[in-house]
């Protein structure tokens, strides 16, 4: 016999063995489709997952402490335990002077207020931050510009209005170049702003009203206090180990006692994270898990019913031997079978992970961002061909076991 | 045609079986011989080695002045397809497929097309008095007609020899005598050289030459 794939006589052949057999070419294609599409989902949905996840966290630096003011737990310096000590210009100026691994601070004071425009008011925050808080938390600038160092640095009375604040006081109305009233303060409106993460400084973005620290203290008579202090530390440092040397900074500035540690009030914000990213291990490493148990319950599935369809076919190949075809015309009718039976099957399973996929994408989407629940053509294609080369292997073993019986053995088994 | 120098076979086992012991035969072309015996009587073991279904331990098989001796499986298979056409009790059709198609698949494995086969097929059916029952499964015919669909299979490829297990086993005494007819027509007419093993007496007594086996040795 001619063997080609470009032969339709051989198409037909496999067409209709696997056409005449319903029940077991649906039953092993299901198999082979439901391993596929586990797989697959599974795949592309750890990466949607993961961008769901990371999304909370987007545009937020993740090697962060938080800084705050606290109360002392032991008498120093003729005061008694328990004296409240606020964070101040000094200590701020102290950490940045003298610790260089914290690339970029910014102090963190917010108060609640009613902000208003003409006749529209809404209940906020008030949030007076540095000009390094960008690089702490990117915000979303919608129009205008974020508070820069000069608007710190002459205490302009600037701010930068959340989204939903605008949305609400402004409405259809450009808010930029417009005053805003806050606790009958006029602030100069210079930009808009919001934020993809789910990470809550005190207030998100789009809730608040963000001015210049420097402004806050002075408007709101706040003297030297800066409220908390939020530090991003370089890469590869880890900001607890900082934690003695800020506290040195600490203790020069307010009676701390050198051994009362729980004076100081400080949140290693990298340590949550580092949570996350175990969990997120945990999950990718059960998604392998259960992906490889599907391919392998997938695998035995085609392997089984390989050996059933060539057990079952004993005598139907003993005859096909008898009336002349040769060894390698049997196993490659056997082998096309499981093959072209693994391949539309397996194709309709990549379509129906990523229908799914598709779904969870269009359930899972908002307006900032879209989660990627998808699945790479390369995985689609890893995928099939694994599900090929191991579907064919299983099959070649009782293919190959049944040409060891002669065909006249073959005929007469029943 | 058929020529057996000396052939041994013994099958191996706890207590090995030595079927057949120095079996020399000679069939001429276009003879229409039966080969009879008792059961266990190696007959059946004869026909296979005689359609190179099975090997044999010791002598010589010349089919058609060719030495059948530990051929590889692709030449055995290659043989069987062009120069054997064989007839069972149980007929062996293959049950999804129906007559036509059954009757075509020697000439598949033959890389002969579709088109060309099924014509041929369709012929060799008609030639049967089956034309009308091509496309029904063997499930829907009588025992007499699988049985013709097998004889036109085996003679599709227009085989020298036609080799017959108890090709009238299976079947009641009207179609045995139709069968036993057809197989007397063809020898006839095309000149085919016809083995048919059988313990039936009365089958036997339609062939030109009758060889007895008996306890794995031909008996003259």
């Amino acid at each position: 016999m001619k063997t080609s794939i470009f032969d339709i006589d051989n198409w037909t052949e496999i067409g209709a063995t696997l056409a005449r057999n319903k029940t077991r070419t649906f039953l092993t294609a299901f198999g082979i489709f439901w391993g596929v599409a586990m797989l697959a989902m599974l795949w592309g949905g750890a990466i949607g997952l993961k961008d769901m996840l990371m999304r909370n966290f987007d545009g937020f630096a993740t090697n962060t402490a938080v800084l705050f003011p606290g109360r002392t737990t032991m008498s120093y310096k003729g005061f008694n335990k328990g004296t409240q000590y606020d964070l101040v210009q000094a200590d701020a100026d102290g950490i940045r002077n003298t610790i260089p691994e914290v690339v970029a601070q910014t102090s963190v004071y917010n108060i609640g207020v009613t902000a208003s425009y003409g006749k529209n008011s809404t209940s906020t925050t008030i949030m007076g931050v540095d000009a390094d808080y960008p690089e702490i938390m990117l915000p979303v600038i919608y129009s205008g510009r974020f508070i820069n160092a000069s608007d710190s640095q002459q205490e302009r009375k600037v701010c930068v209005i959340g989204k939903k604040v605008a949305d609400e006081i402004f409405g259809y109305e450009s808010p930029i170049g417009k005053y805003v009233k806050v606790s009958g303060i006029y602030f100069y409106v210079v930009g808009v702003a919001g934020q993809t993460s789910e990470v809550q400084i005190s207030a998100k973005i789009d809730e608040s009203i963000l001015i210049p620290s420097t402004t806050m203290r002075r408007s709101f008579n706040l003297g030297d206090d800066i409220g908390g202090l939020m530090m991003k530390v370089k890469d590869g440092v880890s900001p607890t180990s900082l934690k003695p040397r800020i506290a040195r900074i600490l203790r020069r500035n307010h009676p701390i006692h050198p051994d009362d540690d729980n004076a100081i009030g400080f949140w290693d914000i990298s340590q949550q994270f580092k949570m996350v990213d175990s969990l997120f291990l945990g999950i990718m490493v059960l998604a392998l898990f259960v992906g490889v148990g599907s391919l392998l319950a997938g695998i035995i599935g085609i392997g089984n019913i390989m050996w059933v369809i060539v057990k079952e076919r004993t005598q139907e190949i003993g005859i096909r031997r008898a009336i002349g075809a040769k060894p390698l015309d049997i196993i490659t009718q056997i082998l096309s079978e499981g093959v072209v039976l693994t391949f539309v099957a397996g194709i309709a399973g990549i379509c129906f992970a990523t229908i799914v996929l598709f779904i969870a994408q269009k359930l899972t989407t908002n307006e900032v961002s879209t989660p990627h629940f998808q699945l790479y053509f390369s995985q689609a294609v890893t995928i099939m061909v694994t599900f090929m080369i191991l579907g064919t292997a299983a099959g070649l073993i009782p293919a190959l076991k049944t040409m060891k019986i002669k065909p006249i053995e073959a005929m007469n088994d029943k | 045609m058929i020529k057996l120098i000396d052939i041994n076979k013994t099958y191996p086992g706890v207590v090995p079986l030595h079927v057949l012991k120095g079996i020399n035969l000679h069939v001429e072309k276009g003879e229409l011989v039966s080969i009879m015996g008792a059961s266990g009587s190696g007959k059946s073991t004869l026909l296979n080695i005689l359609g190179i279904l099975d090997n044999y331990d010791t002598g010589d098989y010349y089919l058609d002045g060719l030495l059948i001796k530990n051929l590889s499986e692709n030449k055995a298979a290659e043989l069987r397809n062009k120069m054997i056409g064989f007839v069972f009790q149980s007929f062996n059709l293959i049950n999804y497929k129906d007559a036509l198609e059954n009757v075509a698949l020697p000439l598949f494995y033959q890389g002969i097309s579709r088109r060309q086969r099924n014509k041929m097929a369709m012929e060799q059916l008609d030639r049967m008095g089956l034309a009308d029952r091509a496309h029904h499964l063997p499930s829907e015919l009588s025992g007499g007609q699988k049985q013709r669909v097998a004889i036109a299979r085996a003679l599709i490829t227009n085989p020298s020899i036609i080799l017959a297990d108890e090709p009238t086993g299976a079947l009641d005494s009207k179609t045995s005598h139709d069968v036993m007819n057809i197989f007397k027509d063809l020898n006839a007419d095309t000149g085919k050289t016809i083995v048919i093993v059988t313990h039936d007496p009365g089958v036997g007594a339609q062939t030109n030459r009758i060889i007895r086996i008996s306890d794995g040795i031909i008996e003259e």
